[in-house]
């Protein structure tokens, strides 16, 4: 007898810890989900560490995904599960899929009612792309664009004129070549019989054969990507503007001036600049943070080229509250926090972002004077060249559809009619799957 | 109920009940849900076939389908030659047998993501050990054959054939079943085929083997069964499914994508009836297949029919 009760009150002093473990958390705290490197989510912690400090009594989870599909999943797991986290960080590319279940709380009340947030605060083209059947719907955290990361070093040893705002897709090229070199220090010509099957030491480019990559080239030469950008259900790839420039860019591998797809899989581009092997790189901001690391060679970014007119491709991530989230309003001072001018600024130091807070963009904070990049400014001159790709709920899916026949036309070198033919076999039934945002 | 099979019956409760939550009604579930159009967010809506018919029509499902089917043909014989090998060679007391047996178990206790990782390193096809190896005593980035070293990431053959040679290595538990057996064979049997002069060939084939037999016929059942989902990590870690656009993009990589990544639960439980579809048909012909050879007296296998 004694030996049941005894184990009737183990079992009940379990139960009671059970119970405790799983009760309802204070009402300031706060759960926010967000993918990065290393380096980023040190930031996050810094960012929730400040909220704390700054907000006595409140306390951010912070929950780390290890990419941004990973963040894809555990959203849409937990909402399933009904776990939600209050908030989470996400792309403007990616966030359709979520905004069209309604699994997202709609912002543009408690926007309007904020005495320290206010929607002339952001870059309206960044707002813009988060905005869903006439909802802001989450909060833009950045606003970043495509860019050319070259090594001055290189330039200044070979003697090559560095970019200048407006150049043509043409420069670059001849750049690249210029810049193209054996281990010797001489360039590397594709066809030439001199230098034919000799290794590059330093290839003049490196840019991933994906369609965002191709989107700005081809809103620069007069094109378009898609049929109706506000609701979209094919791509318009076959137009002469966009054959022009997908033809140039799968000629890159024929010229010689980007690595091979052996060279790309035993190194990626991002460390192969790093390491010194590529003179240019065109990416979005988020490479600054592990470029500042580097220490054998000056380097800096350029704005990307152009053909007709300047044009660029919007970047951007969002706070985003679930709907089902039981502490909106917590959630929401946490944002007011995250999107104000000291809470922007501690990310923006990060060089991972180009701040979505004007006051904050054009600051020291971001500029950051004796920092690589030196022409931080770019990103900001850019702005009011940016677009956005359609908001559509299987963007990610077209993204990746798009990547693997581009990928296949880049480094094995299809014909052009296949290639566009393959995009958009491969494209059609997922756009007509897909939902637009307005 | 007499009380023996009544503590026999309390006994298994606890997996019964563990089978019917974790295994039996999840998967009913799922066979349900491939009749819907579901991502767990919004209301489910039921639409008949329509997932099976796109399942047709999807060039990642179709090239899934026939790459996964030749994994399990290249694959499963393969794990099963390798492991009935080592088991044979290091059965008996020897020296270093057992720091042997400890390597060959190895591979499989690190965690799958950490050895897909690995793998990454091993294949890279400039500064990989795999491919430093095999240009020992080659000149000009050839091999000593005076071939090229595969390109185990960029080449649709190679990295196939990159997904084999990772799963070899996980043969541990399918070695130790086979060294068990081994060692639980009648020495009589030995004694007997040693004072008939038989070779170490005809040991093998006569005796060996045949004894072997339906311990071996379970593991190809087991590994087959295994195979569809054993090639998921690699994918996932080492290729992502490319070289592009599906070279080696497996059923378990497909349904994982348009699960988690593109939130098509209803589509992905389409993909999940299909491999279990698969899965049956192949087990179904092992199975006719060990029937008709035990039947012949090729091996081992006793099949009784209900009512024997």
């Amino acid at each position: 007898m004694k030996r049941t009760a005894a184990l009737l009150s183990l079992l009940f002093l379990v139960t009671a810890a059970g119970c405790a473990g799983d009760a309802e958390p204070a009402a300031d705290t706060v759960s926010l989900l967000v993918a990065g490197t290393p380096d980023e989510l040190a930031a996050y912690r810094s960012l929730a560490a400040e909220y704390q400090k700054a907000s006595p009594g409140a306390t951010v989870n912070l929950i780390e995904a290890s990419s941004a599909k990973d963040l894809m999943t555990r959203v849409s797991t937990s909402v399933a599960g009904n776990a939600a986290p209050d908030l989470f960080l996400i792309n403007y590319r990616n966030y359709g899929q979520f905004a069209v279940k309604g699994a997202l709380a709609p912002l543009t009340a408690r926007l309007a009612a904020s005495g320290s947030l206010h929607e002339r605060d952001f870059y309206p083209q960044a707002m813009g792309a988060f905005r869903w059947g006439g909802e802001q719907m989450c909060l833009p955290q950045n606003i970043s664009s495509l860019a050319v990361y070259y090594n001055r070093s290189l330039f200044q040893k070979y003697e090559v004129a560095e970019p200048v705002a407006g150049w043509h897709w043409n420069d670059l090229v001849a750049t690249a070549q210029a810049l193209t070199r054996d281990a010797g220090g001489r360039t590397v010509k594709a066809g030439d019989p001199e230098t034919a099957g000799v290794p590059a030491a330093v290839h003049g480019l490196g840019v991933a054969p994906e369609l965002i990559r191709l989107a700005p080239l081809i809103w620069s030469n007069g094109g378009d990507i898609v049929d109706d950008p506000a609701k979209p259900t094919r791509l318009t790839l076959d137009t002469p503007e966009a054959r022009q420039v997908i033809q140039d860019f799968l000629d890159l591998t024929k010229v010689g001036v980007v690595p091979s797809d052996v060279e790309v899989e035993a190194q990626d581009y991002e460390a192969r600049f790093a390491a010194g092997k590529l003179a240019m790189f065109v990416s979005s901001r988020r490479v600054t943070t592990a470029f500042r690391a580097i220490t054998g060679f000056e380097w800096d970014v350029a704005p990307l080229p152009q053909y007709r007119s300047p044009a660029n491709i919007l970047h951007s991530d969002a706070y985003c509250m679930t709907k089902a989230s039981s502490r909106q309003d917590a959630a929401w001072r946490f944002l007011e926090y995250a999107l104000s001018d000291p809470g922007a600024a501690l990310m923006a130091r990060t060089g991972r972002t180009v701040p979505s807070r004007i006051s904050v963009a054009t600051s020291p904070a971001f500029l950051s004077p004796g920092t690589p990049p030196a022409r931080s400014q770019i990103f900001l001159d850019t702005i009011p060249a940016l677009r956005p790709v359609p908001t559509i709920s299987t963007w990610p899916e077209i993204e990746d559809a798009t990547g693997k026949v581009l990928e296949n036309a880049f480094f094995h070198g299809d014909p052009l009619d296949k290639v566009i033919a393959d995009l958009d076999a491969a494209t059609r039934p997922v756009f007509a799957r897909g939902t637009a945002a307005r | 109920m007499d009380r023996d099979r009544r503590q026999l019956l309390l006994m298994l409760l606890p997996y019964l009940v563990g089978l019917v939550a974790l295994v039996l009604l999840p998967a009913v579930a799922t066979m349900a849900m491939a009749f819907t159009e579901s991502d767990l967010i919004a209301t489910s809506r039921f639409v008949g076939l329509a997932n099976f018919v796109e399942l047709t029509r999807d060039p990642a499902v179709r090239a899934a389908v026939g790459n996964s089917l030749s994994y399990l043909a290249v694959s499963v014989p393969l794990r099963l030659v390798l492991a009935v090998g080592l088991a044979l060679l290091l059965h008996r007391r020897a020296r270093a047998a057992g720091t042997a047996r400890v390597a060959v178990l190895l591979p499989g206790a690190v965690p799958e993501l950490a050895y897909g990782l690995m793998w990454l390193w091993l294949l890279n096809p400039i500064q990989g050990p795999v491919n430093q190896l095999l240009l020992l005593g080659g000149e000009g980035g050839r091999t000593m054959f005076g071939t090229l070293p595969p390109q185990w990431l960029t080449d649709p053959e190679d990295a196939r054939a990159g997904i084999v040679l990772m799963s070899l290595f996980t043969i541990g538990e399918t070695f130790v079943i086979v060294l068990t057996a081994r060692l639980a064979l009648p020495p009589e049997a030995y004694e007997l085929a040693e004072l008939e002069g038989a070779r170490a060939g005809q040991v093998l084939r006569r005796v060996t083997l045949p004894l072997l037999a339906p311990v071996l016929a379970v593991l190809v059942l087991r590994d087959t069964l295994m195979s569809l989902q054993a090639s998921f990590v690699p994918t996932l870690v080492v290729t992502g499914g490319g070289p592009p656009p599906y070279a080696t993009t497996y059923l378990s990589l497909v349904l994982y994508q348009d699960a988690f990544e593109y939130l098509r639960y209803g589509y992905a439980a389409a993909v999940a009836a299909l491999m279990l579809g698969l899965t049956a048909v192949a087990v179904l012909i092992q199975w006719r297949l060990l029937r008709r050879w035990a039947s012949s007296g090729a091996v081992g296998v006793e099949v009784r029919r209900p009512g024997n």
